[in-house]
Formats: structure tokens, C-alpha cells, sequence
């Protein structure tokens, strides 16, 4: 396989496996020097490095952006959810209302912006006494709802809130997911549960960022200067990650490490073809890049 | 006898009037029946709405029959009766259908087996009914303080004999409920999706609204890619239990409600005049917006002008 200048996106999937920094300093030499790489994966704790490394790798003319995007439901969008926020210049001064987990909040304070909400509201109860007036920040300039394990009755309310009563809130959906697969064993509610009791309340249709909307591909596209045909979707299943990255304009790269097997892949009932396919990330680690 | 889906039927576009007094008169004089809506209309969370009881009293006098149709499925009958009784209105219990009685209702009508359990997301009202109509339920109001844990070999395990999830508002709901209805409604074979109403948001209190349970089932829709049964307004489901009690032809029944979508699409989809009255969620700039295609046939401010427009010489 070849590589030329290509931002590579990798999916977690290939059990075992993740990058240590170490690993990222070595991808970015093995790359070239001069060729200006996007590499993006899929472990949650790479998101803390991604401020420190990422002026290193500026520096090399390698970029690292550390990015949790193929594990569709706690990581996966929260980066989108910034993202989106920042591209539209969503004003420091105004707050963001999340309905999610942590990934969202660290995400949103890695981009600069103010939060309320989160799990901390997932402790908050009601009482419905008489004269009982519930208050609501009226600086909320965006909900962002996504899969949310402290779901509660208090955060759907605040959430209905802001969105109805704050002028030109914006009501954003990191993922619509119905399941989502939170242990191996079983298919949990996802997502899409939690973003359809607000749209329920609200009787809005909500900006959806994460998959399968292609905005994050766009966004990336436009911060790197590059086309998305220079971006390598990474992934092991053919009808959300291969797809997506075909939708999306992309290269793609499919693993053979998780859940789809060669024979699967060569099936002639399958219509869906990958640009390359692999047996394992390791693979791809040990290759130079060969310069076009 | 089915729930319905609660697309609004073609209706041409009529002008709805406002109550005045010649046409109130009319209005009473050709009415035997009138079905009230509460949230909204009769009280506002434990507040009732000026001039209410005396309305009702003076509807009772004249000998017209007062029925209350709420798909707030929060209470059982048993308990509006008790509610309406500590405000100071006598009402009896038969007098009530809530969406809560309407579910267990369902179940009932369509032969649920005595083997199959019902998982309720929801609140006490829906329980008692279920338990009134002898079914097996569980969940409720407990299942709120149940919390997941996520271990990486954690199972989450639901019952296999559960045969139908009954969804309605839910002030405690959590993601322990919505997993365990998904794993029900995916997983059990035939298990019956029922969702009492609709309803976004509604005034639970006096001061402002509150999430519905349009909430709730849209959450459980979401993780399900199932719609569900829906029994309550604008279903004209109870509607067939209200003919049985009362013998009254529809044309003479009038439905007053402050929701668009449920109390009057309940009415017109029945066959019944329809007043909708501004005390509640729906306000003149919703009535008259473009995208607004339900028109009642009456309107006015609230419960009380049925009376005092008609006194009016």
C-alpha cells in the first residue's frame, strides 16, 4: 500500500491496540518529514494530549489531532459538537446547555467555550410544588444533546427551556444513534433517545454533527487546506465506517482486525469496496510513506 | 379495537369563531355532553383556573353530563376523583378517562395473556390502572432510583415474559428505564409498544410548562425505530367507552381543550363540536399561524365565558 499526503483516520476497533505518544512521534517520522499528515484515533485519554501535541507536530509540519470519531457513542462526536460550535464563531460569552457526558465538557473547555449541564445535572430532581417557577440561564446560546447515562426529567426541562424561550439557540445533536454498543454482550439505547425526548419537548429538528453527517469531514477539509479526497477513513465495519467515508468523499482503509473478515469482505453479495484494506493498524505503522 | 396514529385528518379550512353570546346559547342548548380537558383548562397544576366550578356546577343544573378527558396518565381515576374533590368540585370517578385508564383499557380489550407482564414507564397513575385491570406490571416509579452499572462483561438482563411496554410521562424517567423498555420492545417477540399520549409539554404547574410525555416516547422511539400505540387524545379509542357509558350521538358532545393537536383533533376525529380555550398552551398567535391547519369550531379566553357569555341579554 501506498500513502501518499493523506490524513489517516483510525477507528479503535483492532482490539488491543493504541497509540502512546511515543507511537504518534513515531507515525509522524515514519511519514516524512515534510508531509503534512492528520491523524486522528479513537482512545478518549488521546484527547488530553491533543493541546500539548499538537504544537509539536506543528512544528514537524505534522499535525495531530487527537480525535475520537469512530466509536459512535461517549467520544465519538463531542469533538464535533466544538467544532461545529467554532466554525459557526459561536460567541465566548454565551454558554452551551450539554445534555451528555464528559466528553462533551472537555471537548467544549479544550475549544474555549462556557458549559452548564452535564453529569453534574443528573443529581438535580424536581419537585412540582405549587408556585414553583424553574429557572433557566438566559445566556444559553446552544443545547448540545447526545448520549447521556444521567438522563433525568431536570435536564430535558432545561434543556426545553433554553431552547424554546433564549432567542436563536442553537439545538445540536452530537449523534442520533438508536443503539449503541456499550459492552460487547448487548446493544444499549443510544444517543438517539436522549435527542429525541428533547426534540419531543421542543418540536425542533435538532443540527446533527456527528456521524452520519458529514460535517466533521468538511470541517477538517477546511481547517487543513486540504480535499477530502485526501482523507483515509479508517475503519472495520463496511456499512457505517467504509460507507461513511465513501459518502463523505474520502479514501478508505478497511481493517481486518475487528469485525469484518476477509471472506466477508470478498462475498460477492457485498457492495461495498474499500480503497484498501489491511490486516492491522501495525501494518500500516511499519510502512514509510512513499512521497507522490 | 385499535389506537390510533395521530396524523390530523384533511380538514377544510373553516373559520372558528370566537364565543359570544347568541351563539354560546346555542352552543349549550345543543350540547348534552361536555368533555373537558384539565392541564390547561380546568386547573393549572394544583391552581384551578378562575370561574371553573361554578361553570361546571351551573353545566350540572341545567342537566348536562360533564366528562373529563386528560391524557396526563400521572394519576388513575381514583386519583383526578380525589383531586377534583379537594379543589371543591364533586366529580365520581366514571366520570373520568385518563390516558392511564385508556392503556390498561387497551390491554384489556385486546385479550393481553394473564402470562405476559407489563413494564411501565411512567408514573403511578398508569401502575394502579394496570393493577385495577388485574395485569402484572412492574417497573413504574421504582425503576427510578435504579441506576446501570458498566462493567465491561455487564449484562444487562430484562424479563422475557414482558409482553408490553406502556409509556406515559415520566418525572423520574432515567436511562435504567429507557434500556430496559428498548431490551423489551427489541428483544421479547410481539411486545406491544403502547404510549399513552403524545403530548410535548403541558402546564403541570401554574407558572410555566413542563416536559410531556412526548418526551418520553419520542425517547423510547429513538432507541426502539418503533412508533408506538397511541391510546390517549387526539386516539379516539376512549371514545368507544364513552358512548357505551353515556349513549349520547357525538354531534352532541362537545370536546373543550386548550391542545390543538389532541383535544380538538380528539373532537373532530369523533364526530364532536370542539371549543378551544386560551387558558392554557395554546395562545391566538398559534391559532391563526399559517402552519396551523386544526381549527375548532369556537374559541374563547376560558371554561368561564360558557357560562357568562350565555347569561349575557
Amino acid at each position: 500500500m501506498v500513502f501518499p499526503k493523506l490524513l489517516t483516520c483510525f477507528d479503535q476497533r483492532g482490539k488491543g491496540w493504541y497509540l502512546s505518544p511515543t507511537t504518534l512521534r513515531n507515525l509522524g517520522s515514519s511519514m516524512g518529514k515534510n508531509s503534512k499528515h492528520l491523524v486522528l484515533t479513537s482512545r478518549r485519554w488521546v484527547n488530553s494530549y491533543f493541546v500539548t501535541h499538537f504544537s509539536y507536530y506543528e512544528k514537524n509540519t505534522v499535525c495531530v489531532i487527537c480525535f475520537c470519531f469512530f466509536q459512535e457513542e461517549i467520544f465519538a462526536s463531542s469533538f464535533a459538537a466544538a467544532a461545529y460550535l467554532k466554525s459557526i464563531d459561536f460567541p465566548k460569552d454565551k454558554k452551551v446547555y450539554v445534555v451528555g457526558e464528559d466528553g462533551i465538557l472537555k471537548e467544549l473547555e479544550l475549544a474555549g467555550f462556557q458549559y452548564i449541564g452535564g453529569p453534574e445535572d443528573g443529581g438535580k430532581k424536581i419537585e412540582l410544588k405549587p408556585g414553583f417557577l424553574m429557572e433557566h440561564d438566559e445566556n444559553v446560546g446552544a443545547v448540545v444533546v447526545g448520549f447521556d447515562r444521567y438522563f433525568n426529567y431536570y435536564k430535558i426541562q432545561y434543556a426545553t427551556l433554553c431552547i424554546r424561550e433564549n432567542p436563536g439557540c442553537f439545538f445540536i445533536a452530537t449523534n442520533r444513534d438508536a443503539v449503541t454498543h456499550l459492552t460487547d454482550a448487548q446493544e444499549w439505547a443510544g444517543g438517539g433517545s436522549m435527542v429525541g425526548a428533547v426534540r419531543g419537548s421542543t418540536q425542533r429538528e435538532p443540527l446533527v454533527v456527528g456521524k452520519p453527517s458529514t460535517f466533521m469531514m468538511d470541517y477538517l477539509a477546511n481547517e487543513f487546506g486540504i480535499t477530502k479526497s485526501q482523507i483515509c477513513m479508517v475503519g472495520d465495519r463496511l456499512d457505517t465506517d467504509i460507507l461513511f467515508g465513501q459518502n463523505g468523499g474520502c479514501k478508505t482503509l478497511l481493517v481486518l482486525s475487528g469485525v469484518t473478515t476477509l471472506p466477508m469482505l470478498q462475498n460477492p453479495e457485498n457492495p461495498i469496496q474499500p480503497d484498501f484494506y489491511t490486516n492491522k493498524i501495525s501494518d500500516f505503522l511499519s510502512l514509510k510513506a512513499a512521497t507522490v | 379495537m385499535d389506537g390510533e396514529d395521530s396524523k390530523p385528518m384533511a380538514k377544510e379550512k373553516t373559520n372558528f369563531q370566537i364565543l359570544s353570546p347568541p351563539n354560546t346559547r346555542d352552543l349549550v342548548d345543543s350540547v348534552d355532553a361536555f368533555l373537558f380537558d384539565c392541564d390547561g383548562v380546568i386547573w393549572k397544576g394544583d391552581a384551578l383556573i378562575d370561574g371553573v366550578p361554578e361553570t361546571l356546577e351551573a353545566l350540572r343544573s341545567m342537566g348536562k353530563k360533564l366528562v373529563f378527558v386528560t391524557n396526563n396518565s400521572t394519576k388513575s381515576r381514583r386519583q383526578y376523583a380525589k383531586k377534583f374533590n379537594s379543589l371543591g368540585i364533586s366529580v365520581t370517578e366514571d366520570e373520568i378517562f385518563s390516558s392511564s385508564f385508556a392503556a390498561a383499557m387497551y390491554l384489556k380489550v385486546n385479550s393481553f395473556p394473564i402470562d405476559k407482564k407489563v413494564y411501565v414507564i411512567g408514573e403511578e397513575g398508569i401502575y394502579e390502572e394496570m393493577k385495577l385491570a388485574g395485569f402484572d406490571c412492574f417497573g413504574g416509579p421504582e425503576d427510578g432510583k435504579k441506576s446501570v452499572l458498566f462493567g465491561s462483561n455487564s449484562l444487562f438482563d430484562h424479563d422475557k415474559s414482558v409482553g408490553a411496554v406502556v409509556v406515559g410521562l415520566d418525572r423520574c424517567i432515567n436511562y435504567y428505564k429507557l434500556q430496559y423498555g428498548n431490551l423489551c420492545i427489541r428483544e421479547n417477540p410481539g411486545c406491544l409498544f403502547i404510549a399513552t399520549n403524545r403530548d410535548p409539554v403541558g402546564h403541570l404547574t401554574a407558572l410555566q410548562e413542563w416536559p410531556g410525555a412526548g418526551c418520553m416516547v419520542a425517547a423510547v422511539c429513538g432507541a426502539t425505530q418503533r412508533d408506538p400505540i397511541l391510546v390517549g387524545k387526539p386516539s379516539t379509542f376512549m371514545m368507544d367507552f364513552l358512548l357505551q357509558k353515556y349513549n349520547i350521538p357525538t354531534s352532541r358532545m362537545c370536546m373543550v381543550g386548550d391542545r390543538l393537536d389532541t383535544d380538538i383533533l380528539f373532537g373532530q376525529n369523533a364526530g364532536c363540536r370542539t371549543l378551544l380555550v386560551l387558558s392554557g398552551v395554546t395562545n391566538m398567535e398559534t391559532l391563526k399561524d399559517p402552519s396551523n391547519c386544526i381549527w375548532p369550531e369556537y374559541y374563547t379566553s376560558s371554561v368561564s365565558d360558557i357560562m357568562s357569555l350565555s347569561d349575557d341579554r
